[in-house]
């Protein structure tokens, strides 16, 4: 375990020693301004990055080394991840009126067809009835 | 796996600052027998910090590994 503490913490100064390199030509003046890169930045800033990326794997590497042994260890508990659920395929969609709602858009006219009917019967029979006559006899019976 | 990558970036960080040690004669902007320009004193300070500290934690690497080893052989054998 210390082991790879003691590695995590050389990489990250060798992390940030490769980010002073990458500075150093400019920082200690021997990279004029607005002049090409001189031997000596050419040679610092690619090595410099070069320790950058280096040091930032190996502390990742190591950092991701310690977590597994806290895990292994039981120091440290990992949530398990959460298996995405697929989404519930939307509901059907509502019925565009509800039978109540249906029976309340129709009730006025079933009253007037009741009241219709009413009237005929009261007025002396002249509607014809259902499959009995032929509209045009009725018409000509008047 | 993942602590042999760490010291596989030991190793390279190692070998990294023995070429900054060396890059001012190498590359040649440090002319022989002149007096060390900035660049220079400043590659053998990061170069041989950077291949001292590496150095250092590989052995500490490697004798942790070692001792181990060595109480693991001790279990065993009780």
């Amino acid at each position: 375990m210390i082991r790879k503490f003691v590695g995590a913490v050389a990489a990250a100064l060798a992390l940030m020693a490769g980010l002073w390199l990458m500075i150093a030509p400019w920082a200690l003046g021997s990279q004029p301004d607005n002049a090409d890169w001189t031997d000596i930045t050419t040679s610092e800033f690619w090595t410099g990055l070069g320790v950058a990326v280096v040091g930032l794997a190996g502390a990742i590497s190591f950092a991701l080394a310690i977590h597994e042994e806290l895990v292994k260890r039981g120091l440290v508990v990992v949530k398990p991840r959460k298996v995405e659920q697929p989404e519930p395929e939307a509901a059907p969609a509502a019925p565009q009126a509800s039978s109540a709602e249906l029976a309340s858009l129709l009730a006025p006219l079933v009253e007037a067809l009741r009241e219709d009917m009413n009237r005929g019967d009261r007025a002396g029979g002249e509607h014809r009835q259902n499959g009995k006559a032929t509209l045009v006899g009725v018409e000509d019976n008047r | 796996m993942k602590a042999k990558l760490g010291v596989s970036a030991l190793v390279l960080l190692f070998l990294g600052g023995l070429w900054l040690v060396a890059a001012p004669f190498a590359v040649g902007y440090q002319p022989r027998g002149a007096e060390y320009v900035d660049a220079t004193v400043n590659d053998l300070w990061v170069g041989g910090g950077l291949a001292g500290l590496a150095f250092v934690a590989l052995v500490i690497y490697a004798a942790d590994a070692l001792r181990e080893l060595a109480r693991r052989g001790k279990h065993a054998e009780s």
